[in-house]
């Protein structure tokens, strides 16, 4: 197992600071949409690109944190306004990023696994 | 494969993958151009009722980080779209070693070798030093300007390519003070007429220029971010010397094709040995028929993005696709982005006379006065359309001129009715529309050849 370490939040706050808290660590982000109470997503695309995520992190450097990021509900994250949207510009889940940089996977491009691979591998 | 490596800059500036347009060409380029037309607007504004108190001032470091934000997206984007195609990227400088094998040497100095049954040289170009004393050392070049770290204030522009203009035309823009240094002519290769009238407008600007003068040396009389530096400069044309200080020089005076140091002398690939350039055959292949190439090493080819992506996707296609299309050069607009905006395609006045003669040729032409100007105040006689026909073929459109505000969006459309064939008679049968800057290309009435007069009276 890659030495990183984990992070599950839920809701913009708790990201930012999960974020700060882990400042000057490489930060990997996937936000989805919420889970219900039997642990499964609205989001069927982030259902289905949940698998092949955790299987790019096997590829992921030592040192690393991955924060699990639920976003919301269906009517939160279709609002315009939501902090998601403005504040971290995310257009669609599921979202697969790297903190701080441009590197990031939208939606159908999360099912790649070497797209993922290379996410998580890039230096 | 995609072997990609940049050399760092004498200043030490590199950057990723997409090539010179994305990282410090066309993208970086076209938003400061539209940093500085929004001072411009905030001008205007006052004219068109808005209020606000506060002093206007341009953060230049704001700026540089919102463009650079962008291009590392289109970095990411080309490694997506690479990796999505199971195409390897491998960072690294690739050089042949012997027939169908290159040396790949990365930024640790670690080295590769590959073979490959097909391979397409598209290395670009690097901007020209001066050779003079203190030019690398204290002087930078576009490959250095859309990251500058510190805003350059004034700035001495070396040169008189579309490159220099433009850069000299945002700096002005966002309130800089600039000056630029011209050997001969501006625009080399552009239609002349354009090129002054070019001129006149980034005067008009503030732009100072110095005509007729070549730099001798560069010193730095304080270092800092920016420093100021001192600039001596000889006349063209006797003995004459000029001195000035200036906190940047930005060198814009020509580049060169990246075409030594990859070992295409060991394979027989001919280049240009003046220029560097390559010369390939209507299907882009060079002296050695495995060997391809695409983009501004080409010799006598367009060197503009669109060109280079154009022959490229038609390469591949040919290659591997059973498609037998060429690429066409014929026709190719381009457009000069400076503040006020100059787009092209076809031949320039002189092209033209040269090619057909003069009296072959009926030129029409108008200045006008962009509606957007009148309340705002500018000038009305600084912008200008013309048409070059060709009498000998049903007046057809061979080249097509024009300088005013979105050149560039107007000059597209012009581009394609070209490729069909457009004539004088098809553009006075196509109804314009009012108000826009466009239309006055369906009104063309005065011809050079009548000698009347086109300037615009009034204001």
């Amino acid at each position: 197992m890659a030495g990183y370490k984990e992070v599950s939040v839920a809701g913009y706050e708790d990201f930012m600071q999960a974020v700060e808290q882990h400042n000057g660590k490489t930060v990997f982000a996937y936000f989805s949409g919420s889970k219900d109470a039997e642990g499964k997503s609205w989001c069927p695309d982030c259902v289905q690109a949940e698998p092949v995520v955790r299987e790019g992190l096997k590829h992921v450097g030592e040192g690393c944190v991955f924060i699990y990021c639920q976003v919301g509900e269906k009517p939160y994250w279709k609002d315009p306004n939501n902090d998601f949207r403005k504040k971290l510009k995310l257009t669609a889940v599921p979202t697969l990023l790297k903190y701080g940089t441009p590197h990031k996977l939208v939606e159908s491009e999360c099912l790649q696994a070497n797209l993922v691979e290379m996410l998580f591998s890039e230096d | 494969m995609v072997l990609d490596f940049v050399a760092p800059s004498p200043q030490g500036t590199s950057w990723g993958l997409g090539g010179t347009c994305v990282n410090v060409g066309c993208v970086p380029k076209k938003l400061m151009h539209q940093a500085a037309l929004l001072g411009q607007a905030l001008t205007d504004s006052r004219r068109f009722g808005w209020e606000f108190s506060q002093q206007v001032k341009h953060n230049w470091g704001t700026l540089t980080e919102a463009v650079q934000t962008h291009v590392g997206s289109l970095n990411w984007g080309c490694r997506l779209s690479l990796r999505e195609k199971a195409v390897a990227y491998v960072n690294a400088h690739g050089e042949f070693v012997e027939h169908h094998k290159v040396k790949a040497t990365n930024g640790k100095g670690q080295k590769t070798c590959y073979t490959a049954a097909k391979f397409v040289i598209a290395t670009g170009e690097r901007p020209r030093y001066l050779g003079i004393q203190g030019d690398k050392e204290y002087c930078i070049t576009s490959d250095d300007l859309f990251s500058l770290p510190y805003c350059p204030g004034a700035t001495l522009v070396v040169g008189a390519s579309y490159v220099a203009l433009e850069c000299a035309g945002f700096l002005a823009g966002l309130g800089l003070e600039v000056t630029v240094m011209v050997r001969s002519v501006l625009l080399r290769g552009f239609d002349q007429e354009m090129a002054e009238r070019l001129g006149s407008s980034l005067e008009r600007l503030g732009v100072r220029f110095l005509r007729k003068f070549v730099p001798v040396a560069v010193l730095q009389l304080e270092k800092g971010s920016p420093g100021r530096l001192k600039v001596v400069a000889r006349s063209t044309e006797g003995p004459e010397t000029v001195e000035g200080v200036y906190n940047t020089v930005l060198l814009a005076i020509g580049r060169d094709s990246c075409t030594k140091g990859i070992g295409l002398e060991k394979i027989g690939v001919k280049i240009n040995e003046k220029n560097g350039r390559i010369p390939v055959n209507d299907m882009e292949q060079t002296t050695v028929p495995y060997v391809y190439a695409v983009g501004d090493v080409l010799e006598g080819k367009p060197q503009l993005t669109p060109v280079a992506m154009q022959a490229g996707k038609l390469l591949a296609r040919r290659l591997f696709g059973g498609r037998l299309e060429k690429c066409d050069y014929v026709n190719v607009p381009t457009v000069v982005f400076t503040p006020l905006e100059y787009g092209c395609c076809g031949l320039s006045e002189e092209r033209a006379a040269q090619e057909y003669q003069r009296e072959n040729l009926e030129v029409y032409h108008t200045v006008f006065w962009p509606l957007e100007w009148t309340v705002a105040c500018r000038d009305n006689n600084a912008c200008y359309a013309k048409i070059i026909c060709n009498k000998l073929d049903n007046e057809r459109v061979i080249g097509f001129h024009i300088l005013g505000p979105n050149a560039g969006e107007i000059t597209q459309g012009f581009a394609a009715a070209m490729k069909c064939g457009l004539t004088k008679r098809l553009l006075d049968d196509t109804v314009g529309i009012h108000p826009t800057c466009a239309e006055v290309f369906t009104t063309l009435e005065i011809t050079k050849s009548s000698g009347l007069d086109i300037m615009q009276k009034g204001c």
